[in-house]
């Protein structure tokens, strides 16, 4: 009993500044999208800031979820292949692992600037390529946002390799060779023992990309275009916009990312569930 | 002071959250501001040893250089720390002063503000200025009263809540290599928009240039800016706005990117503009483009093109922000600003080439002499020549509905 409470003290500052920005940012938000904190003008409950860009709320989610989806399905993909790459320990393992590591620390806005100066139709790669700004396809502000989600993909990629790659480190090599020694192949060995072993660092890693791309700014604002906007930009341009009035409307696109995320995150939870390794 | 706004929002944070997070959002009671003064040797005396912040847009190297190597020290003489906060927009620096009078602070984060327009307006609706200041500036009796851009910022009306400090004008430069058929009016540059598929297009308000060049279009679909009331008023706006959008929608094709898509902001398009993927660019602040054109960035052949029927026109401002705790140091840098000698410092084109706001009748002949010595530019014409026949800028409440229409009827079609 005494250690229990021993315990819960120990996490307790670490569960109060989490809480004290989670819960009070929430909070906060949703206080502010139904009209309970305006900058100018008496307090009137209302979802009028829900509906003022329905229009664009909608695009804004389907495209978010369109970008946060296609980034954490490559991003795993190449990912896991890169930590078993890694995890087989030879001189492509090693240089693989450390490219991964070498990439992890680039923070995203770095990432995002040096990819619109690498792929942008004036870039680095059409000049050296020799192709004319015309003849470039649209990669940096094009319909397809693909300069987007190759940056996402890029760095998080690198992130789920070395995860995937550390679990995998820990075991793996004993499964393996015992498959190995009773006759399995290489293609079984990675189907019934390499990717079940990975899977819930898989799993963890991808609610984590999800969340974050669907819910970061900078790189689709650097390499994006005006319109559509995804929500997190969405969410900028009306909480800096110059209208007094359209701060409950970027609070509501908040909330409303919060709540994709919170399912995005449920739904990870159950299928982590699922995994027999998990529990 | 306890609106029963701020009670619902203590309630509901109560309901959420332990004591620790209310105690630091309920704002301490709206204590008296004891930063009153009655005489300018009061302000002084205040101000000696204070820390000012100015918040200004960070993009611009030269005006960064500007207040570095010559404000900076000028405050620093007067005994006033003075620090630069550069930002991506000056909607950053309002939004920082609402949030803290939203909080009730006193002593805020932010001191100064290089601002106008809409920003402006909006922000003195909200209570983000101190207003009733100027009036004690010495130097202010350099400027001439009756200047109408320095009564008036977007129509609002100034009210010693901000602190003049340069004028701009909305210029085209344009690279004299490719273009030969040089457009002399609005008109005109839209036809040659039309006739050179791919060369020309602007950035997507509500960036500052793109919105003024999107109003800029409005004065000339509806024959000139005295056709368009500068006064907000729905009703003007349903009649005056539809040609803009028809003229702009039917234009998308023919600029770059077939207009499927806009340089996000100004430094978009004058990397474009660096790179030769279009053939013009444009700018509140022309001086600019001397410096650019000498070091290469910008092709040499770059030169300024002049409508006839005249560019919009303004004043900056130096705004203060009523949350900030060192009022005293934020004036007297204020009026630094506006001495002979830091105008004249900010004209000359290598420093930061922009435009005086003081009056020059006003000014001593050896003053006059001062600013007639501002070496001419290759590049960019005199503010005279600049400013001829210069258009208003409509009210600031004008501006979002414009750039949010742009949004749906342009952008989104």
């Amino acid at each position: 009993m005494r250690r229990r409470w021993l315990s819960a003290a120990l996490v307790m500052p670490a569960l109060l500044v989490a809480g004290f920005v989670v819960v009070g940012g929430i909070v906060m938000s949703v206080v502010q999208s139904v009209g309970l904190d305006p900058l100018v003008g008496d307090a009137r409950l209302s979802l009028d800031a829900y509906g003022a860009n329905a229009g664009e709320l909608l695009t804004g989610t389907l495209l978010s979820l369109a970008i946060a989806t296609v980034s954490t399905v490559l991003s795993c993909v190449i990912g896991l292949a890169a930590a078993v790459v890694i995890s087989q320990g030879r001189v492509t393992g090693r240089l693989v692992a450390g490219l991964s590591a070498i990439t992890i620390p680039i923070p995203h806005l770095v990432g995002a600037a040096s990819v619109g100066l690498l792929l942008s139709d004036a870039g680095i790669l059409p000049r050296m390529l020799g192709i004319s700004s015309g003849a470039w396809p649209d990669l940096v502000g094009g319909a397809w946002w693909i300069a987007v989600v190759f940056e996402y993909t890029w760095k998080e990629s690198a992130f789920v390799a070395l995860v995937v790659a550390g679990v995998l480190a820990s075991r793996v090599a004993r499964y393996d060779e015992t498959a190995a020694l009773l006759g399995a192949s290489r293609a079984r060995r990675l189907r019934h023992v390499v990717i079940p072993l990975a899977r819930p660092a898989v799993i963890v890693c991808a609610m984590i990309i999800f969340v974050y791309t669907l819910g970061s700014y900078e790189v689709a604002w650097l390499l994006g275009r005006p319109y559509p906007e995804p929500l997190p930009v969405l969410a900028f341009r009306l909480f800096d916009s110059i209208t007094l009035t359209s701060r409950p409307e970027a609070a509501a696109v908040a909330v409303l990312t919060t709540l994709i995320s919170l399912i995005a995150v449920g739904v990870g939870m159950a299928l982590l569930r699922r995994t027999p390794l998990w529990n | 002071m306890k609106s029963p706004r701020r009670a619902v929002t203590a309630g509901a944070l109560a309901l959420g959250l332990a004591a620790s997070l209310a105690a630091c959002s309920a704002p301490a009671g709206d204590a008296a501001d004891d930063q009153e003064y009655g005489s300018w040797e009061e302000v002084l005396e205040a101000a000696d040893g204070q820390t000012v912040r100015l918040w200004m847009y960070g993009g611009d190297e030269q005006g960064n250089a500007y207040i570095d190597s010559e404000l900076i020290p000028a405050a620093a003489e007067a005994g006033v720390t003075l620090e630069r906060v550069p930002i991506a927009d000056t909607p950053d620096a309002l939004n920082r002063i609402l949030s803290e009078v939203q909080a009730g602070e006193t002593d805020g984060e932010v001191d100064l503000v290089w601002v106008n327009g809409n920003n402006f307006g909006t922000g003195k609706k909200a209570g983000a200025w101190e207003c009733g200041w100027t009036e004690m500036l010495p130097n202010m009796e350099l400027t001439d009263p009756a200047d109408p851009l320095l009564q008036d910022d977007f129509g609002t009306p100034v009210d010693g809540c901000e602190a003049p400090w340069h004028k701009a004008q909305f210029t085209f430069a344009y690279n004299s290599e490719t273009v030969t058929d040089v457009p002399s009016s609005m008109e005109e540059l839209l036809e040659w928009a039309r006739a050179n598929p791919g060369r020309f297009t602007y950035p997507a308000p509500p960036d500052f240039t793109g919105s003024v060049f999107v109003r800029q279009v409005l004065y000339s679909v509806n024959g000139g800016y005295e056709n368009v009331p500068l006064a907000f008023d729905q009703a003007d706006f349903d009649e005056v706005t539809p040609a803009l959008y028809e003229e702009l929608t039917d234009l998308a094709p023919s600029l770059w990117r077939e207009g499927a898509t806009y340089p996000q902001d100004s430094n978009e398009l004058n990397e474009l503009f660096a790179n030769g993927e279009v053939d013009f660019t444009m700018t509140y602040g022309p001086a600019t483009l001397t410096e650019l054109v000498a070091n290469g960035t910008y092709p040499a052949g770059t030169k300024v093109v002049t409508f006839d029927e005249g560019t919009v026109g303004n004043a900056s401002f130096l705004g203060l922000a009523s949350t900030s705790g060192s009022k005293a140091g934020a004036m007297v840098v204020a009026n630094i600003a506006l001495s002979v000698e830091q105008q004249v410092a900010k004209a000359l084109p290598d420093v930061w080439g922009q435009f005086t706001v003081l009056d020059l009748d006003q000014l001593s002949d050896e003053q006059r002499a001062e600013f007639d010595a501002v070496p001419s530019s290759p590049v960019v014409p005199a503010y005279d020549v600049l400013s001829e026949n210069a258009n208003p800028e409509l009210a600031s409440g004008w501006v979002s509905p414009i750039d949010e229409a742009w949004r749906q009827q342009v952008l989104a079609r």
